[in-house]
C-alpha cells in the first residue's frame, strides 16, 4: 500500500469522526443552553467558551469576533465556518478531498455517502436546515459518520489500508473524548448537570447510568469516559482499538513493538490499564488530559514517521536482487 | 471469413551490419476469393518503404538500409476477408489427364510446368508419381491421391531440413515441414505435367484442439490447374484441399518466388531470428466477397510470406 | 414526437441523410424509440443520469474557474450510431496513422531518414516544442512511442470521416465514454440490446496489456502504476478510473522515488520497484531535473532510470512533435514514406503560418479560418475567425506575424450534426469523435471513442473546457 494512500486512509477517517463528534458536542450544548439562559447566564458567547476551548476554536472565534457585531454564534461557528479550519463543513470536505484521492481504495457505497453530505453541506440547504431546525441537522452528521463507519466495515476488505482507518477513527475518538471530558475542567465545581451536558456529548449517558447506578459526579464522569473497559468510546477502548489496528499493521505480537507508535501507544495503553482515576485526580485532571493529547499527538505523529515518511534507513536503498524480492514479497502478504 | 493476421519478424545480429537490402513478400493478395481489407508492414528501424509488381503479380516490398544497425523488425499486419474458392459440393474432377498436353504451351501454366530452384522433374519422380497416379485418368484425383500420399508417408518434423533444401532430397527422406512437402508435390504433380505452383500464406486452425500443422508461422502449401475450374489449392501438410481459413499472400514456381524475407547485408557473424505469427478470427460475421471486378478497397496488391518454415 | 420540429439545417446530419431527409437505416430503430417517447419520460431519464453523474463524482475540472472545482460533463442522451462499414475505414485509418506516427517517431529520434530525404522540413522538427533531443538514440521498449493516442476526427458535408488532429501525448476522455455506455445501457436497455452494439468494456484490460507489454522485467508480473498530477488536475476521475478499472496503484510524483537509476514506490512496507508508468503528466512536469526545475509533480531522476531502460513509460517521453499540429500537416507524406500507402482518412487542409505563402493567406483570410496555436490542447489559444472580433482577430495577426511557427490556419469545416437534446426540444448541434487507438503488441481501437458535441447553438468547439458535453456512440456489428 502506498504510504500517500495509507496517509488518505488515515486522515478520512479521522476527519469524519472529528466532525461526528463535533456535531454531538454542539448540539448538546445548544440544548444545555436553552436552559441554562432559565438559570441566568446572560452572555451567549461565555456560555459557549468552554466548547470553544474544547475544540480549539477559542482563538480562531475571537480574531472574527473583533470585527463582527453582533457576535458571531459560536454554535454556527463551529459547524459552518469557512474560515475555521476545523469546522464541521470543513471537516467533511477535508475528508472528501482525501477520499477523492484514494478513491480507486474505498468503496463506491462510502463515496457516495460521503459526496452526497459534502454536497448538502455546500448547498446553501445546510445553512437554512441548520437556522430553522439546528437538531436535525446535527442528526444528519451523526448519521452519516456511524453509516460512513458502518460501511467501511462492511464494504472493503479488512486489510492495511481499513486497519488505517480504524487508527486513524480511534485516535481521534480518544483525543475528542478526553477533550469533551476537559470541558469539566472549566468550571471550579462542576454541578450534576455539566456533567450530565459532558456524558450525553459522548453518548454516554446510559451507559453511564448503566455501569455506575449512582451520581453524575465529576470523579465518575471521568472515571468512565477515561477508563471504562466496555463503554466504545472511552479513551481506554479506543486506544485498545489502536493497539490493535497497529499490531494488525506491522505483523508483530501484542506486548511487543517494532516502531515507535507501536511503543507509545503501548505505554500508554498500559498506563491507562494499570492507573486509576486516584491518580488522575492525583494530578489533577486538566493536567493529566493534557497529558494524554500530548500523547495522542505523538503517537500520530510517530505513526506518519514510521509509514509516511519511511525511515532513513529504506532510502538509502542498494538495488541488490534479493532485496528486492523481499519487498516484492511483503507488498504481495 | 475475416481474419487477422500479425506476422512480425525481428533479427538480432550479434555484431552491427549494414547497407541490408531486403525484399518482402507479405501482402496478402487480391483474387476473387480473398479480398484484402488492409495491410500494413512496418520496419524498424524505420525506413522508406517502397513497392513493386513481380513476374507472378506479387507485390513485392522493398527497403535499404544504410547505416549500421543491431536489430531489424518486420511487422506485417493485415486484414483479409475470404471466400471458399472450391465447392466442396461438386469438386473439380472431371478434367482428363489427356487434356493436359494442350495446357503446354499455355503461357498462365508454363512456368509451372518446368524445373526450378528448389523443384526438378526427373525420371525417378515420374516413376513415383505415376504409381500414385496408379491408373486415374481424372486430373484433380491424382493431384488430391498425391497430396494425400504425401501427408500419409512423410514424416512432419521440425529440424530435419533448412529453408534451402531440395525437393529431391525430401522425396528420398521423406520428412520434412510445410515447404518441403509443398516442394516435394510440385514436383511430382510436375512430373506428370499438372502444372502446380508453390503458395505461401497463412491459415486459421479452427479445429478445436488445433491440430492441424504449421498454424503458429507461415505456411506453405500448392495449386495445382484444372482448367476449367483455374487454381485449385491442396494443402499436403494437413491434407485438405483450400478453403476460407487460408489467406494467401504470393504464388510462385517455389520458395524462392516468394520467400516473406529476403535480403542481404554486410557484416560478419550470426543473428539470431524470432518469427510469431498470429491469425484471428474476427467475430464479426464476414460480408459477402466483393467480385473482383469492382476492387473497391483502398489499394488491391498482393503480397507472400515465409521465413521459418513450417 | 420529439423529431417533429427538428431541422436539418444546410450541413452533414448524422441520422438524415442529406438528399432526401430519410432517417439513415442504422438509425431506424434509435428513431422509432425516441419518437415513441413522451418529453417528460425523457426528460426524466436525462435527469436521472444527470443526478447519477455527480452523484458518483464524474466530474471534470475547468481551470481558472474558481467557484467549485468539479462539474459535470454534461452527456447527452441520444447516441451517436456509426455502421460498420464505416467503422472499419475508420478502424484502418487510425491503424495506418499510429503505425507511421511511431515509425516518424522512431526515425526522427534515430537516423532522421525522413528529414534527410527532404519529405518533412528538419526545421519544423527541431522547432517543435515537443522536441526532445535527449531521446536521440534512445532505444523506448519495443519500440513503442504512443501507445495511447487519442485522434480527433470530424466529417465534412459530405460524411467523410477528416483527422483533425491527433493526441498522442496524455489524451483523456476514454472514462466518459465507458461511464456513458454505462448510463445508456441503464436508460435504455432494450434499445440497445435490440441494436446489436460492440461492447467498449474491454477497454480497461487492453489498456493494462498495454502497458505491461513494456515492462523492461519480463519474468514477473509488472508493476505498473497510473501518474497523476494529483486530485485539481482535470481529468483526476478518469486517473482514478482507469487505475481501478485495470486494478493498478494510481500515484502522484511525491509517491515516487528514483534512486540509482530505478524507480521504486513509498509503501508502508518500504520502497517496491515500479516496471512501468502509466503516466498522465506531460514530458514538461515528469522530472524537474530534466525538463522544467519548477515542476513538483514530477519524479527527480525519473529520465535517468528511463533512459537506462529501467522503467517504461507510457506514453514515451517526446510523442509531442507527432502530435504538433504542424506536423499533423506531413502526416500523409509520413504515411506515404514509411508505409508505401496513401492515407484512408485524410486531413483537413491547413495552412502553415512559417510557410510565406501560406502565411500571406492565412492574414488575409482570418476571418473565415480557424487559427490554432500548434502546441496549445484543449481549445486554449485559439481564433475562430468567422464569430470573432476584429480586435481578436488584430491580436491574432500579430501573434501569427512574431510568432509564425506556432500558428496555423484551417477552413472552417462545417462539422457534421447530430440531433441533441437542447431544453425542450432536439436540435442539431455539431459533433466530433475521439476514437482510442491502443498500440502494444497489437494495435487495438475500442469501438467507437468519445463523441464530444458542441452544445451553443451554431458552434464548433465542442471540448469539455469550453462548454461542450457528449454523447455515447454506438459502432453496430453490422
Amino acid at each position: 500500500m502506498l504510504s500517500r494512500v495509507a496517509e488518505s486512509l488515515f486522515w478520512l477517517s479521522r476527519y469524519i469522526e472529528r466532525a461526528e463528534n463535533l456535531a454531538r458536542l454542539v448540539d448538546v450544548n445548544r440544548e444545555h443552553l436553552l436552559d441554562s439562559h432559565r438559570q441566568g447566564q446572560s452572555n451567549p458567547t461565555e456560555a459557549w467558551r468552554p466548547v470553544l476551548q474544547a475544540t480549539c476554536a477559542d482563538a480562531a472565534y475571537d480574531a472574527i469576533l473583533e470585527d463582527s457585531e453582533p457576535p458571531p454564534d459560536a454554535g454556527r461557528f463551529i459547524t459552518l465556518e469557512n474560515r475555521y479550519p476545523d469546522s464541521i463543513r470543513q471537516c467533511i470536505a477535508n475528508a472528501r478531498e482525501n477520499a477523492r484521492m484514494v478513491r480507486d481504495q474505498i468503496s463506491e457505497e462510502m463515496w457516495l455517502e460521503l459526496n452526497a453530505v459534502h454536497l448538502l453541506l455546500q448547498s446553501s440547504e445546510a445553512e437554512a436546515l441548520w437556522a430553522s431546525d439546528a437538531p436535525e441537522f446535527y442528526n444528519r452528521i451523526i448519521d452519516f459518520s456511524l453509516l460512513f463507519q458502518g460501511l467501511t466495515d462492511a464494504t472493503v476488505v479488512h486489510d492495511e489500508g481499513w486497519q488505517f482507518m480504524q487508527i486513524g477513527k480511534f485516535l481521534e475518538r480518544a483525543d475528542k473524548t478526553s477533550r469533551i471530558l476537559d470541558i469539566l475542567t472549566f468550571w471550579h465545581e462542576p454541578d450534576r448537570y455539566h456533567c450530565s451536558t459532558v456524558l450525553s456529548s459522548c453518548s454516554a449517558f446510559s451507559a453511564f447510568r448503566a455501569e455506575f447506578r449512582g451520581e453524575a459526579t465529576l470523579q465518575n464522569v471521568a472515571a468512565f469516559l477515561l477508563f471504562s473497559q466496555a463503554f466504545p468510546r472511552s479513551v481506554r477502548s479506543c486506544l485498545r482499538q489502536v493497539d490493535n489496528a497497529l499490531h494488525a499493521v506491522s505483523g508483530v505480537p501484542a506486548g511487543t513493538f517494532s516502531n515507535e507508535a507501536e511503543r507509545l501507544t503501548g505505554s500508554l495503553l498500559a498506563r491507562i490499564n494499570f492507573s486509576g482515576v486516584d491518580e488522575v485526580f492525583g494530578r489533577g485532571l486538566h493536567v493529566y488530559i493534557d497529558e494524554l493529547q500530548q500523547h495522542l499527538n505523538d503517537i500520530g505523529q510517530r505513526l506518519y514517521e514510521t509509514y509516511v515518511l519511511l525511515p532513513s534507513a529504506l532510502r538509502n536503498v542498494t538495488r541488490a536482487d534479493g532485496t528486492q524480492h523481499m519487498w516484492q514479497y511483503n507488498q504481495q502478504q | 471469413m475475416r481474419l487477422r493476421v500479425h506476422h512480425r519478424t525481428e533479427y538480432r545480429y550479434f555484431s552491427p551490419v549494414w547497407d541490408s537490402l531486403n525484399e518482402l513478400h507479405l501482402k496478402p493478395l487480391q483474387t476473387r476469393w480473398q479480398t484484402c481489407e488492409s495491410a500494413i508492414i512496418s520496419v524498424v528501424p524505420a525506413v522508406r518503404l517502397t513497392s513493386y509488381e513481380d513476374l507472378h503479380q506479387n507485390t513485392v516490398h522493398h527497403f535499404e538500409i544504410p547505416e549500421k544497425h543491431e536489430r531489424l523488425i518486420i511487422d506485417s499486419r493485415c486484414t483479409v476477408t475470404t471466400a471458399c474458392k472450391v465447392d466442396f459440393q461438386a469438386l473439380p474432377y472431371g478434367f482428363p489427364h489427356s487434356g493436359l498436353r494442350s495446357l503446354k504451351g499455355d503461357e498462365e501454366c508454363f512456368p509451372f510446368l518446368q524445373d526450378s530452384r528448389y523443384v526438378e522433374i526427373n525420371p525417378e519422380h515420374w516413376r513415383l508419381a505415376l504409381d500414385i497416379q496408379d491408373f486415374s485418368t481424372d486430373v484433380f484425383q491424382t493431384a488430391y491421391a498425391i497430396m494425400e500420399y504425401i501427408f500419409r508417408n512423410f514424416e512432419y518434423r521440425y529440424g530435419s531440413t533448412t529453408v534451402s533444401t531440395h525437393a529431391n532430397e525430401v522425396i528420398s527422406r521423406r520428412c520434412g515441414v510445410c515447404q518441403d512437402f509443398a516442394h516435394a508435390m510440385v514436383a511430382l504433380c510436375r512430373c506428370l505435367g499438372i502444372p502446380c505452383r508453390y503458395v505461401s500464406g497463412y491459415f486459421f486452425d479452427a479445429t478445436r484442439h488445433h491440430s492441424l500443422r504449421g498454424s503458429e508461422a507461415s505456411h506453405a502449401w500448392v495449386e495445382v490447374f484444372i482448367p476449367g475450374h483455374g487454381w485449385i489449392g491442396l494443402d499436403p501438410t494437413n491434407n485438405k484441399v483450400i478453403d476460407d481459413t487460408y489467406v494467401a499472400i504470393a504464388v510462385g514456381r517455389d520458395y524462392r518466388d516468394v520467400t516473406p524475407v529476403s535480403g542481404t547485408y554486410f557484416g560478419s557473424g550470426s543473428s539470431m531470428l524470432e518469427v510469431k505469427v498470429t491469425v484471428e478470427r474476427l467475430d464479426s460475421p464476414a460480408p459477402p466477397p466483393k467480385p473482383a471486378a469492382a476492387s473497391p478497397a483502398p489499394k488491391p496488391v498482393p503480397a507472400p510470406v515465409k521465413a521459418v518454415k513450417a | 414526437m420529439l423529431f417533429q420540429d427538428y431541422e436539418k439545417g444546410d450541413f452533414f446530419d448524422e441520422m438524415f441523410a442529406s438528399d432526401d431527409g430519410d432517417v439513415f437505416p442504422h438509425y431506424h430503430p434509435l428513431y422509432q424509440r425516441f419518437q415513441s417517447l413522451e418529453k417528460e419520460q425523457f426528460q426524466e431519464r436525462q435527469q436521472r443520469i444527470d443526478d447519477t453523474f455527480l452523484k458518483n463524482g464524474i466530474t471534470f475540472t475547468v481551470y481558472g474557474d474558481k467557484d467549485g472545482t468539479e462539474r459535470i460533463f454534461p452527456f447527452d442522451l441520444i447516441p451517436r450510431v456509426i455502421p460498420d462499414r464505416e467503422w472499419r475505414v475508420v478502424q484502418d485509418g487510425l491503424t495506418q496513422r499510429i503505425i507511421a506516427l511511431n515509425l516518424f517517431l522512431h526515425d526522427i529520434y534515430h537516423e532522421q531518414r525522413i528529414l534527410k530525404d527532404g519529405v518533412v522540413p528538419r526545421d519544423i522538427v527541431e522547432t517543435a516544442a515537443h522536441y526532445r533531443p535527449e531521446m536521440q538514440n534512445v532505444n523506448v521498449p519495443r519500440d513503442i512511442y504512443i501507445h495511447v493516442c487519442g485522434t480527433d476526427l470530424i466529417r465534412d458535408r459530405d460524411g467523410n470521416y477528416l483527422v483533425l488532429e491527433d493526441n498522442g501525448r496524455c489524451p483523456s476522455g476514454v472514462s466518459y465514454l465507458l461511464e456513458n455506455r454505462e448510463a445508456m445501457k441503464r436508460a435504455f436497455p432494450r434499445l440497445y440490446s435490440g441494436m446489436n452494439v460492440r461492447p467498449v468494456d474491454a477497454y480497461p484490460e487492453l489498456l493494462l496489456k498495454t502497458i505491461q507489454h513494456l515492462s523492461p522485467r519480463q519474468s514477473q508480473t509488472p508493476v505498473c502504476v497510473l501518474l497523476t498530477p494529483g486530485v485539481y488536475n482535470s481529468a483526476y476521475f478518469e486517473h482514478t478510473f482507469l487505475a481501478r478499472q485495470m486494478g493498478i496503484q494510481i500515484v502522484e510524483g511525491r509517491d515516487l522515488v528514483a534512486i540509482d537509476g530505478y524507480v521504486y514506490m513509498r509503501t508502508i512496507r518500504g520502497l517496491v520497484q515500479v516496471d512501468v508508468i502509466y503516466r498522465r503528466i506531460d514530458d514538461d512536469f515528469i522530472d524537474p531535473k530534466v525538463f522544467r526545475p519548477d515542476s513538483v509533480l514530477g519524479v527527480p531522476g525519473l529520465i535517468d532510470a528511463y533512459l537506462r531502460g529501467n522503467v517504461a513509460l507510457a506514453n514515451a517521453v517526446g510523442t509531442g512533435v507527432a502530435d504538433d499540429k504542424v506536423t499533423y500537416c506531413y502526416v500523409p507524406e509520413i504515411i506515404r514514406y514509411y508505409l508505401d500507402q496513401d492515407p484512408i482518412l485524410d486531413n483537413v487542409r491547413t495552412y502553415l503560418g512559417w510557410k510565406p505563402d501560406d502565411q500571406k493567406y492565412m492574414l488575409e483570410n482570418l476571418e473565415s479560418l480557424v487559427i490554432k496555436a500548434a502546441n496549445e490542447s484543449g481549445g486554449y489559444g485559439m481564433l475562430m475567425g468567422p464569430s470573432s472580433t476584429a480586435e481578436e482577430r488584430s491580436i491574432f495577426a500579430a501573434k501569427i506575424k512574431a510568432n509564425p511557427r506556432n500558428y496555423i490556419g484551417q477552413p472552417v469545416i462545417s462539422l457534421s450534426r447530430h440531433p441533441t437534446v437542447c431544453g425542450d426540444t432536439i436540435e442539431g448541434r455539431h459533433v466530433d469523435l475521439r476514437p482510442f487507438v491502443l498500440y502494444g503488441e497489437d494495435v487495438r481501437i475500442i469501438p467507437g471513442g468519445l463523441t464530444r458535441v458542441a452544445l451553443r447553438k451554431g458552434s464548433l468547439v465542442v471540448n469539455s473546457s469550453q462548454g461542450g458535453g457528449s454523447k455515447d456512440t454506438w459502432v453496430l456489428y453490422q
